[in-house]
């Protein structure tokens, strides 16, 4: 029978090294450092931003009227704004708007568009019609209009917000999701798992979703960096989180009448979110790219 | 395998029909055959002629617009959602692409332990000895092989998985849909050895869909040609190849290439192109491209009939035996 | 080895004595992340006018990057290549982009495997034949035209002049490789590369394609290189076959004495491993164990001595040079144990070895 053996464990073994790319230890293009710095940011963001009531920072809602507008300090390292708020708790505490409002709305977006999406993908005919409709007439409208006037309407606080941006995100992501699925969908492992007596739900959640998940992952870090701008902009209409409140959109939005006099004001808040959505944009790419590369393997 | 015991597959006038923007294709038109325990049927055609559509709607992955299919004497087609599912475990399907066909996210063991897992008939170790079993009778060593992403193996490697997924269930019918057609010569013939070795090993009975006239002889018991979605002729395979009686697979085979420069390439060219199978002809299909073509076959359908034992034919004028 | 140029219609040329196309020692290199790999390594042949060659392999062989390679068609970055490919006086390694497309279509023409994707879907038919023609003749467009609808009749195609207008998608699989082959014979080619050409096509389709390359071939003197995995399309239709395997040509002969008296073990397995029509049913193949080599790391010795059932530690060790066979110069093979009983000719060198 040893011309049915593939020669078993010299070919195999071969696999390993001659078929795929390099020896296992390798299996992914490296990240790199970028990566990495990256994701050190972000997690110091994060931690900053949990821990913030207990690591001892100023009052970020009221301030010491004596120090209105001074520049950075040994005691406010940042500064302190026109309200003699320290610019620098300020900054911290308003990272939690940022996390919140983004995380949460993308988490929003990919939990009913991600899920609308693979369900329509994988099931195709009336389904993926009628919801694939319906985003298109979501997304014909005009997102950012629709997020003005309804949060102008129904309230602006930070849950009222994360709601409407993610339920405005939606369609968006049910497009991305639904072409990411698409292209597994009609692969044939799929077929074969339904050959098998698989059901539907457990096709989509053990065949396509770990093929789905670096576009989701990549496709929502990316996702939570333009939700975070885009707080920034509703703040500069006054939509964002209600004052006193700190987040980095109201931040820089105050800080427009006073550019001449305290730049600090401007300065520190942008910085924050400059650097926070490009460690974002530079994880989700080089996560993306890797995937990328894998998938050409595949 | 006499006419007297009932088939282990018996396929009754299966059609199948797409709607392609206003127009209705009909891929498979009302075809019946059956095949018994233990052995292997080709299904053979070009291109177009239904032979996929065909493996595909037997196992119910495309739905047949009409027709019957019994496997083991219980019927498949007309079983609400739960009880297809169930009754799935009983016919597998290996399909061509041998790369397409495996999850490339998941390691080989799981993959192959797939089956198990939806219906959870074992556990644990005696789960491991399964899957262990079978990618040693599919000719992979397990432990270097099981751990594995399938973007690690060759097309034949990969090919071999999912024929070991495929058998996990010791399945009654096997549906291999142009299973070798995209191996390589040398990495063919070794897979269609191991399949003639399983399908001793585990009594195993085959539908072997193909377009490659040598290979499914190589591999069949019984042979069925298929053109625009009608059966044509179905025979013993070296019946079928010695004493073609339909005028289609004499064009078929004459057109076949061998290794075997003394061999004349005389042929019986078909004139013109297959037709749309949108606009079939009338009458027998392939009365467009038929040396033998006379008034009858535009008006009649032509219905599978023997002519010899166990050889049938669905032509007005088949070619008979001295 | 060259025939005489027959009087026929088309754009004559001066008389050439000597082969067509003479390729020494190519040597074909690509760099890759894992590592530099040898597609194609030291293949050497001669090609005369109007002769036809058969290359046989399988993926991973080289005979694709080797026609590839004739015709000059690889990537610039991340590949070398060494060695000389002759044609007809001019040098193809490392030829300029300018020379190489004066070539291209008027001397040397190729036909690739699939239709779909050789032809340009949203350009229509007419245009993708004369572009060729107004690139290396003087036509004007109405000429032209007229070309490319007397060429699509010449290679079978009903209707010409409906179809001149048609797009790639609107016609049937067979129906496009027919009008690859009328714009790779448009500017009437010396030589003609067909890699795989009839691969997927249905069986009739593929026997009217390679009968219709035939007759065209014969009718111009052209000369083809017809570039398979298939024994069977190059059994009845080369005037010599070349085998190669792992980058080398293994064994070259003309084509009744290739079947007749093979010498390589590989190209008698290949044979033996493919399921023939005269072949009762339920043969048992002989396959080939294991794969062809990682040609990053090829093994040393012979490349095809792990799965060769004949291999002797010379096999493995040492890599085997072309010889010739005594009986017949003409018959080429690299093999320590070559099938014939005893030894199949004394061992000298192969014209072009070194």
């Amino acid at each position: 029978m040893s011309s049915t053996t593939d020669a078993v464990s010299s070919s195999a073994t071969e696999s390993s090294v001659g078929v795929s790319g390099a020896p296992k230890k390798r299996k992914r293009k490296a990240l790199g450092t970028i990566f990495w710095i990256s994701i050190c940011w972000i997690g110091v963001v994060f931690l900053l931003a949990i821990v913030a009531s207990w690591i001892g920072l100023d009052d970020p809602n009221n301030g010491d009227f004596s120090l209105i507008n001074s520049s950075p300090s040994w005691a406010h390292p940042f500064g302190t704004d026109d309200l003699g708020r320290d610019i620098l708790s300020r900054v911290i505490y308003g990272a939690r708007v940022s996390l919140i409002v983004g995380f949460g709305a993308m988490g929003i977006g990919m939990s009913i568009g991600g899920t609308l999406g693979m369900i329509a993908a994988y099931r195709r005919g009336a389904v993926d019609t009628l919801v694939s409709a319906a985003s298109y007439v979501m997304l014909a409208f005009p997102a950012l209009v629709a997020v003005i006037a309804i949060v102008a309407f129904w309230g602006h606080d930070i849950w009222k917000i994360t709601i409407i941006v993610g339920v405005a995100s939606t369609p968006l992501v049910y497009r991305v999701i639904r072409a990411a699925t698409l292209s597994y969908a009609t692969r044939e492992f799929v077929t074969a798992a339904k050959a098998q007596g698989a059901t539907d739900t457990r096709i989509l959640s053990r065949e396509l979703l770990p093929n789905v998940l670096p576009t989701v992952i990549s496709y929502f870090l990316i996702g939570v960096a333009t939700v975070i701008i885009l707080e920034g902009a509703l703040a500069f209409l006054g939509l964002s989180v209600p004052a006193p409140t700190a987040s980095w959109g109201n931040m820089i939005n105050e800080s427009r009448t006073y550019l001449s006099d305290n730049p600090w004001l401007a300065l520190f808040p942008s910085m924050a979110m400059f650097l926070f959505l490009i460690a974002l944009n530079l994880v989700g790419d080089a996560l993306r790219q890797s995937f990328d590369a894998q998938e050409s393997k595949l | 395998m006499s006419a007297e015991t009932a088939p282990l597959l018996s396929v009754k006038d299966l059609t199948v029909s797409f709607k392609k923007g206003r127009q209705v294709v009909q891929a498979v038109a009302g075809i019946s055959f059956d095949v018994y325990e233990g052995e292997t049927l080709g299904l053979v055609g070009e291109s177009g002629c239904g032979k996929s559509t065909t493996g595909r709607a037997i196992v119910r992955i495309e739905e047949p617009t009409s027709g019957e299919v019994l496997v083991a004497g219980k019927r498949l087609t007309g079983l609400g959602r739960g009880e297809l599912r169930r009754a799935r475990t009983s016919i597998q399907m290996i399909f061509q692409d041998p790369v397409s066909s495996l999850n490339p996210r998941r390691r080989v063991n799981d993959i192959v332990a797939e089956p198990i897992d939806i219906w959870k008939t074992e556990t644990g170790d005696q789960r491991a000895a399964t899957v262990r079993e079978m990618l040693e009778a599919v000719g992979l060593d397990p432990d270097v092989a099981g751990d594995r992403y399938p973007r690690e193996f060759s097309g034949g490697q990969c090919q071999r998985i999912s024929i070991a997924r495929a058998l996990v269930m010791k399945p009654k019918v096997l549906i291999c849909d142009e299973m070798v057609s995209a191996l390589d010569v040398s990495v063919q013939a070794q897979i269609l050895n191991l399949v003639e070795d399983l399908k001793a090993k585990y009594g195993l009975t085959l539908v072997f869909i193909a377009h490659d006239l040598a290979v499914v002889k190589n591999v069949s018991d019984r042979v069925a040609v298929m053109y625009l979605g009608r059966l044509c002729e179905v025979a013993p395979s070296d019946d079928l190849y010695a004493l073609p009686a339909h005028p289609y697979t004499q064009a078929l085979l004459s057109a076949v290439v061998e290794p075997d420069p003394e061999k004349a390439t005389t042929h019986v060219t078909l004139t013109g192109e297959p037709p749309s199978p949108i606009n079939p002809p009338t009458g027998c299909r392939f009365r467009t491209r038929c040396p033998s073509a006379q008034e009858r076959c535009s008006s009649e359908v032509p219905e599978l009939r023997e002519i010899a034992p166990r050889h049938q034919v669905a032509c007005h004028f088949p070619t008979l035996r001295p | 080895m060259s025939n005489e140029q027959s009087s026929i219609a088309f754009p004559s040329t001066e008389e050439l004595s000597g082969p067509l196309l003479r390729v020494k020692d190519l040597r074909t290199t690509f760099s890759t992340p894992r590592g530099s790999l040898t597609a194609v390594d030291g293949v050497s042949f001669e090609l005369g006018r109007g002769e036809t060659l058969g290359i046989v392999g399988e993926s991973g062989s080289g005979k694709t990057v080797l026609a590839r390679s004739v015709m000059g068609l690889l990537p610039r970055s991340n590949t070398t290549q060494t060695g000389s490919i002759l044609f007809e006086e001019t040098e193809i390694v490392g030829a300029q982009e300018a020379t190489l497309r004066e070539i291209w279509g008027a001397k040397i023409a190729m036909v690739f495997q699939d239709p779909m994707t050789s032809l340009n879907p949203v350009v229509r038919i007419q245009r993708q034949i004369t572009e060729s023609l107004r690139l290396h003749t003087s036509m004007d467009r109405a000429e032209a035209k007229a070309t490319a609808i007397s060429l699509l009749s010449q290679v079978g195609i009903p209707s010409p002049a409906e179809r001149v207008r048609a797009y790639p998608f609107q016609l049937s699989g067979g129906m496009r490789q027919r009008v690859t082959i009328a714009i790779a014979l448009a500017c009437s080619p010396r030589l003609l590369l067909a890699d795989e050409p009839t691969t997927g096509l249905d069986v009739t389709v593929q026997a009217q394609i390679l009968d219709l390359l035939s007759s065209l071939q014969s009718a111009r003197q052209m000369a083809v290189i017809l570039v398979t995995h298939d024994l069977g399309v190059v059994a009845t239709r080369t005037d010599r076959i070349a085998v190669m395997y792992a980058g080398h040509i293994v064994e070259m002969a003309s084509t009744k004495r290739l079947f007749a008296s093979m010498a390589m073990p590989y190209t008698q397995a290949l044979l033996r491993s493919t399921p023939r029509i005269s072949q009762p049913s339920h043969t048992r193949l002989i396959a080939i164990d294991g794969r062809p080599p990682d040609l990053i790391n090829p093994p040393s010795g012979c490349a095809f001595a792990p799965r060769c059932t004949y291999a002797t530690d010379q096999c493995r060790s040492e890599r085997p040079p072309l010889r010739t066979a005594a009986e017949d110069p003409t018959h080429l093979f690299a093999c320590w144990n070559p099938l014939q009983t005893g030894n199949a000719g004394s061992i000298t060198t192969a014209k072009g070895e070194n």
